[in-house]
């Protein structure tokens, strides 16, 4: 049987994937019944639309498509895994706005168009009742990104006007103003060193899965990747600054997290640290790095999703008054959710046998090679992030048994399934992890050939470093 | 492949095979009872056993048996290659980890009658089975890390093995971090040997270094190898790890994971070799752990923690063994003392029960002991010696000080720093970083 040629087109495909999820936020917004069904059946058509553009969409050019696929499935799996009392309509219509907004910020090439879903996706995480965290430095931060990031879009289409990504490729636009600004932008939204701080205030104070999701759609990356690398070869030497901040963050917020004793906040943390690793990895130039950055943009965001919705489980079950100062010894009650809290945990920090292991190898010898002793600093990080968030698994589920539980749920079956899945997903791809990055290696060609186009058109110009690439590769 | 190449396979991961179908079970719901669950080990590991037996026949003929899969991931010119060996090195300990774990298996399917953990010790029984064996067989530095890792979870984990109690689960969190901390020497001496030599193969022979990069290669190596193998100065984590089931003491502490970090050395001997400073630095801490170990382990008010202490005090000598370029001296030592000390672990339980039929046989009192050496010692140095080793050389103590209490200290002017203008925001109880090294200030309320 044929495919007709207009459901294999690119643009039809995209507008499923970013159209099914708004008109389900309006539907929900209206209709106000059965939010969970709706807001699941519309992930499920992303990830259905993603899926096809995917298989559709040429090898060497099909990192945005999977960051679509990845995308979607998150948030499939977080509107699956929300807690009864967290399912309201305005959370489901919160969730399903963020999505179409990540996936039309993957799916664009035009500025302007990027520009408006990056704010778009900051909407419901701006408006006071909707998932705007209590403290003010979230808010701070997503602006003050935001800001930038229009200013540099700006400065750009004034001194070029064009609003073609494409066409921009190794131009340099707006000069190291415009790249200072994307800069900034990524700093803020990625929650950078010193602009980290609102990343834990945010999981403290605001709802954790959403929460989760915004930082897992890795905007600060995306802008790197999409952005960054290609349009700017003339700063090449200035953006192993943004790998150094990276790489920094990552050591930093570890022994912040060493000493924290609020899950949220602790699980905030180690999801920085980790995702950190990505600019540097991103940054590295060299094919290990760039691999590693990709896949572990995966293990991040499935990991941290998964930790963030347990822990917001665990709050509903047992008390929103967790702490890792001492011993609650969930285990002996909820034993599933502990299993898969330490095989999730732990995969984000690396265990051989798990994605982790694979993604933390090549990125540790990317940034090892791109920066021998600044990248010492990241199998460092990673080891105190193992420990922090083994101290927290130990706290929360380890110890005496509690008492005066009225309800003692372990994993509900819908709960059970999206988590076995994510498990599969990470322990799978652990011991066969070459079909993943060799699917990821041709966008890692992609990334190289970025940089060195942009580097030859910047050469025609007189001004790039040809050689620096090609040594580094 | 041939009969020999497969048999190595299916030793190696038998036990891995074993984790991941009953894991896979219990995920869905059921729980094998103890019976079929000791049957089934006991099955498996003597198929290993006679596989082993099958595999040394081989090699006695002079041959290495070497199994390669290809890569397990490749980007560019990084390949992490998946190869499994059997060489005259690696086999006596691949029999050594089958053997005992056969055994332990056995043994604890007794022991832990009716524990609520029977199952969860069974599984990470296999579990660190695979890792040993996955360790030891490794062609490459690659997969030995991988192995070694897995090792050190299951050691961690099965130290926590009693987690009702804070103590055990404490300690496992101790041991956690000084395994971590090592581990990060093994991995940048793989990245350098990949760095620079293209490859951390060595099935195939040795990565080429120069003289300076064999030392660097050979210190960090050295690191991983300390923290396994509770050299000085990680040796305070040894005692802590008695806190687990005494059937996975005795495996773990008393044979293969505090033999591993031998292992390791012996693996890169011929870089060790090249390296007189590096050499010379394996010797030293093998002597002040051996030091250290008889003296600690004399004044241990427990029957397993003096066991442990009495194996460290061998693997320091093992340690000076290697340096000194003894290997198969060292690898003798090994597998006698492995043996012996598991022998003794699982007894250590019965000790008092010993103790009474040996009594009754003799028809009264055993005699007491003759002099020990310490007595020729003054009496103010015996009793400072005595405070020395009752503190466990204080090693706990530095490594508190220079280590975890500035890196907490570090947490919290970071934290006080972030919370600048923040205080509304954060919950009450939640301020104050909790030291998590010292599990007598840590409530279990």
């Amino acid at each position: 049987m044929s495919v007709p040629g207009w459901v294999l087109n690119k643009p039809f495909l995209i507008t499923i994937s970013v159209g099914v999820p708004w008109f389900a936020a309006v539907l929900v917004t209206g209709y106000r019944r059965h939010a969970r069904a709706v807001g699941c059946i519309a992930a499920f058509a992303s990830i259905v639309g993603s899926a096809v553009l995917l298989a559709v969409a040429p090898k060497s050019d099909s990192l945005y498509q999977a960051l679509m696929l990845l995308f979607s499935s998150l948030t499939f799996g977080a509107t699956l895994l929300l807690p009864r009392r967290d399912c309201t309509t305005g959370t489901i219509v919160g969730i399903l706005f963020l999505l179409a907004s990540t996936l039309l910020a993957y799916s664009t090439g035009n500025l302007l168009v990027l520009l408006a879903a990056w704010i778009l996706s900051t909407v419901p995480f701006l408006w006071a009742g909707w998932f705007r965290a209590s403290a003010w430095r979230p808010l701070v931060g997503l602006l003050l990104s935001t800001l930038a990031l229009a200013l540099a879009v700006g400065l750009i289409l004034i001194s070029t006007g064009v609003t073609a990504i494409n066409n921009l490729k190794g131009q340099s636009p707006g000069g190291v103003a415009a790249f200072a600004l994307l800069v900034i932008a990524v700093v803020f939204r990625k929650g950078i060193c010193p602009a980290h701080a609102w990343v834990a205030d945010a999981a403290e104070t605001g709802p954790p899965l959403p929460t989760a999701l915004l930082l897992n759609g890795h905007f600060g990356a995306l802008l790197v990747a999409k952005l960054i690398v290609p349009l700017f070869p003339r700063t090449d030497n200035l953006l192993p600054v943004l790998s150094y901040l990276a790489i920094l963050t990552a050591l930093y917020v570890a022994i912040r997290a060493l000493g924290e004793n609020s899950p949220r906040r602790l699980l905030a943390f180690l999801a920085l640290s980790q995702s950190a690793c990505i600019l540097s990895g991103l940054e590295s130039q060299t094919a290990e790095g760039i691999a590693g950055a990709i896949v572990h943009w995966f293990v991040v965001a499935i990991c941290t999703v998964a930790l963030f919705g347990i822990l917001r489980l665990l709050e509903v079950r047992f008390g929103e008054n967790l702490t890792a100062s001492k011993h609650l010894g969930l285990a002996e009650h909820a034993p599933r959710l502990a299993v898969s809290f330490v095989i999730f945990g732990l995969a984000l920090v690396g265990l051989p046998g798990t994605l982790g292991f694979c993604s933390q190898d090549l990125l540790i010898h990317g940034a090892l090679t791109s920066h021998r002793l600044i990248g010492l600093l990241l199998p460092i990080a990673t080891a105190m992030n193992a420990v922090s968030f083994f101290r927290l698994f130990t706290r929360l589920f380890l110890g005496k048994r509690r008492t005066g539980f009225t309800v003692m749920a372990d994993a509900l079956p819908r709960e059970r399934w999206i988590l076995a899945a994510g498990v599969l997903f990470v322990v799978f791809g652990g011991l066969f992890p070459n079909a993943i990055v060799i699917q990821r290696s041709s966008e890692v060609d992609l990334v190289q050939a970025t940089h060195i186009a942009a580097n030859v058109n910047a050469v025609g110009k007189g001004d790039a470093q040809p050689g620096k690439i090609t040594a580094r590769r | 492949m041939s009969l020999s190449q497969a048999i190595l396979v299916f030793v190696v991961l038998a036990p891995g095979a074993l984790f991941a179908v009953f894991a896979l079970l219990w995920l869905l719901g059921w729980t094998p009872g103890e019976r079929f669950l000791s049957w089934i080990t006991g099955l498996t590991f003597t198929a290993c056993a006679f596989g082993i037996a099958a595999l040394v026949w081989t090699i006695t003929s002079g041959s290495t048996i070497t199994v390669t899969f290809g890569n397990w991931f490749a980007v560019g010119d990084y390949h992490f290659p998946l190869v499994l060996t059997a060489d005259r090195l690696s086999l006596p300990f691949l029999a050594l980890a089958v053997v005992l774990s056969g055994l332990i298996g056995q043994f604890s399917a007794t022991y832990l009658h009716r524990e609520p953990g029977f199952l969860r010790f069974f599984l990470l029984l296999y579990l660190f089975a695979f890792g040993s064996l996955l360790a030891f067989a490794a062609g490459s530095f690659d997969l030995l890390a991988a192995g070694w890792e897995v090792v050190g979870i299951t050691s961690v984990l099965l130290i926590g093995f009693f987690q009702l109690r804070p103590a055990p689960v404490e300690n496992g969190l101790r041991v956690f971090g000084i395994y971590r901390a090592c581990d990060i020497g093994l991995f940048v001496a793989v990245f350098s040997m990949h760095h620079w030599a293209g490859t951390a193969s060595f099935d195939q022979g040795f990565p080429l270094l120069t003289a300076t990069r064999a030392m660097i290669v050979s210190l960090l190596l050295l690191l991983a190898a300390a923290g396994k193998a509770a050299q000085i100065p990680f040796s305070g984590w040894l005692p802590r790890a008695m806190e687990g089931p005494t059937p996975s003491s005795a495996i773990f502490y008393g044979a293969i994971s505090i033999h591993a970090g031998a292992y390791l050395l012996l693996r890169a001997q011929p870089l060790l070799a090249r390296s007189i400073l590096a050499s010379a630095l394996v010797v030293l801490i093998g002597l002040a752990t051996a030091i250290h170990g008889t003296i600690v382990g004399r004044a241990s008010a427990d029957a397993k923690t003096s066991l442990s202490y009495a194996t460290l005090t061998q693997v320091g000598v093992v340690f000076i063994e290697i340096g000194l370029g003894w290997k198969w001296l060292a690898v003798a030592h090994i597998l006698g003392n492995a043996t012996v000390r598991t022998m003794q672990f699982l007894r250590a339980p019965s000790m008092l029960h010993d103790y009474h039929q040996m009594h009754s046989a003799i028809g009264g009192e055993v005699s007491p002991t003759g002099k020990q050496i310490e007595e020729l010692l003054p009496e103010r140095v015996q009793l400072w010696l005595y405070r020395w080793a009752f503190d466990r050389g204080h090693l706990d103590t530095i490594l508190d000080r220079c280590v975890i209490d500035p890196l907490l200290r570090a947490s919290t002017y970071f934290a006080r720093s972030d919370r600048a203008g923040l205080a509304w925001t954060i919950r009450p109880g939640n301020q104050a970083p909790v030291s998590f090294h010292d599990p007598a200030k840590q409530g279990n309320d």
